[in-house]
């Protein structure tokens, strides 16, 4: 997990129609500037429908799956070069990285520059980008992100100490990224459980002795009804951490879940900081249904929004929320943050002055719910503990938190 | 699918365990077109991929049809199996 300091990248174009491979950090970096090169993503009709490839600049992007290289490769390959003529550069993925090294090679010896996504969508989906949100003296904070899915994880660092906020999967990135900026972990908090990905709350937590934080409403599986099987602190609202010069409030925010929470940190020089997980987003909110009861759900959301954000948080606090549902709700730097006071005016999802308009206009706009996020409950809070391959095919695609656009 | 394939008459076996994507494809178009018309070959795998992607190629091909699929486990593995037929 290196840290990629500036978005702003050297131009990578010339290189790519010589790769005949590539991994996710330089996909990653050829998706943050306008460029030239064709996707083609050589998947099953249902994977690509699912997920696939996007960024800041999503290129143009072609879809054949692998198996017509081998049932007519000449069609197959004609097909390609209609889409990349004078030497257009090709990326081509998979799910894993196989079939997409066959295509690519096939291209290749067709006269077209193909690189191969190494690992494939696998790879692609665990790939993190830290960027630097503030970095001060007193303080700094971290933005983790995996593009892929859309969720961001948040890291504060303050004289040596560190506070994770919902950490992601592999854990130990995390612990390597503290251990080069030489911080101690001294909180792991979630905002809630959650529907959507793996949680390494309760591991890492193992793995470091720091204590791992969660609300006990979030430890109740809500389908099962049966509690946690892990270790964990109770978080209650109102209550107060520090780590170096920061002081942590927890405020509890239900609806999306009844145990979520928002973290403000508050900073030495005036700076406010809210870790809002699936509550706010920078687009859209959290759906009140992932735990079966949106109808009951939903004016809570609403109390939430319009009542506790109004009031207990300070709107010049930065929202930093738990995911996004496309890469525009990035600032310039990349950054998914905006000052509550803003996200009043800018995010569509809030323009509402009553509570039953709201409700109808939440419970109309339910997504599809992946029938996993049953089970990452369940995983979150200990009840499962599924194998690698297991845990990766729970987690497919990108998260489905907000409501529909 | 869910089909009753006891009273089928396998052709040929092929075995393309711990191969993974896209080969398992790869080796069993290469068999069937050595194959006579109405034949049917049998698909031994341990990758769960092959699944999606023997449905997704029969539907492709135009001279093979996917007759059915099942799931076995040898030795602690879960076996992915197929049977496809030349159908021209």
């Amino acid at each position: 997990m290196s840290p990629i300091a500036s978005p702003a990248m050297t131009s990578v174009a010339p290189n790519l129609t010589k790769a005949t491979e590539i991994d996710t950090e330089t996909l990653y970096n050829l998706l943050q500037q306008p460029n030239d090169f064709l996707l083609l993503d050589v998947r099953n009709e249902d994977e690509f429908q699912l997920w696939r490839i996007e960024g800041p600049h999503t290129p143009a992007t072609l879809h054949i799956p692998y198996f017509f290289f081998l049932e007519d490769e000449a069609e197959a390959v004609a097909r390609v070069a209609a889409q990349a003529p004078a030497g257009r550069p090709v990326v081509v993925v998979c799910a894993k990285g196989g079939a997409s090294d066959y295509v690519a090679e096939r291209l290749r010896e067709h006269g077209i520059p193909a690189a191969n996504l190494m690992g494939g969508m696998v790879e692609w989906g665990d790939f993190y980008a830290v960027r630097p949100a503030v970095e001060r003296p007193a303080y700094q904070v971290y933005q983790v992100d995996r593009v892929a899915r859309g969720c961001v994880s948040w890291v504060f660092i303050s004289r040596g100490e560190a506070a994770i906020v919902d950490p992601l999967r592999y854990g130990r990135r995390y612990l390597d990224f503290l251990a080069d900026r030489q911080a101690q972990l001294k909180l792991i908090l979630d905002t809630h459980a959650h529907a959507d990905h793996i949680s390494t709350g309760a591991e890492l937590a193992q793995a470091t002795g720091a204590p791992y934080y969660l609300h006990p409403y979030d430890a109740i599986h809500p389908f099962d009804m049966v509690p946690a099987q892990m270790a964990y602190h109770m978080l209650a609202d109102g209550q107060r951490f520090t780590l170096g010069e920061l002081t942590i409030e927890v405020i509890h925010t239900p609806g999306h879940t009844l145990g979520q929470v928002n973290f403000l940190v508050t900073a030495p020089d005036g700076e406010a900081f809210c870790c809002t997980g699936d509550n706010l987003f920078i687009e859209s909110f959290g759906r009140p249904d992932l735990g079966g009861q949106g109808e009951r759900w939903a004016p809570i959301v609403y109390d939430t929004i319009f009542g506790i954000m109004k009031t207990r948080v300070p709107q010049h606090a930065w929202i930093l929320p738990g995911h996004y549902a496309s890469p525009a709700e990035a600032n310039a730097a990349g950054l998914y943050m905006k000052r509550l006071r803003d996200l009043w005016r800018e995010n569509r999802g809030l323009h509402f002055t009553d509570k039953q308009s709201f409700v109808d206009y939440v419970l109309s706009h339910l997504p599809y719910m992946p029938p996993q996020y049953v089970e990452i409950k369940r995983v979150n809070i200990g009840l499962s503990h599924p194998d690698v391959d297991t845990a990766d095919e729970l987690e497919l695609g990108k998260n489905i938190c907000a409501l529909e656009a | 699918m869910s089909m009753d394939l006891s009273g089928l008459t396998v052709t040929r076996e092929l075995d393309v365990r711990g191969l993974k994507c896209p080969m398992p494809l790869v080796k069993a178009r290469q068999e069937i077109v050595q194959m006579a018309v109405g034949d049917v070959l049998k698909v031994i795998s341990t990758d769960r991929g092959s699944v999606k992607d023997f449905q997704g190629w029969a539907k492709a091909a135009n001279n093979v049809e996917l007759i059915g699929q099942s799931e076995s486990t040898a030795d602690g593995k879960t076996l992915y199996i197929h049977f496809v037929r030349r159908i021209r």
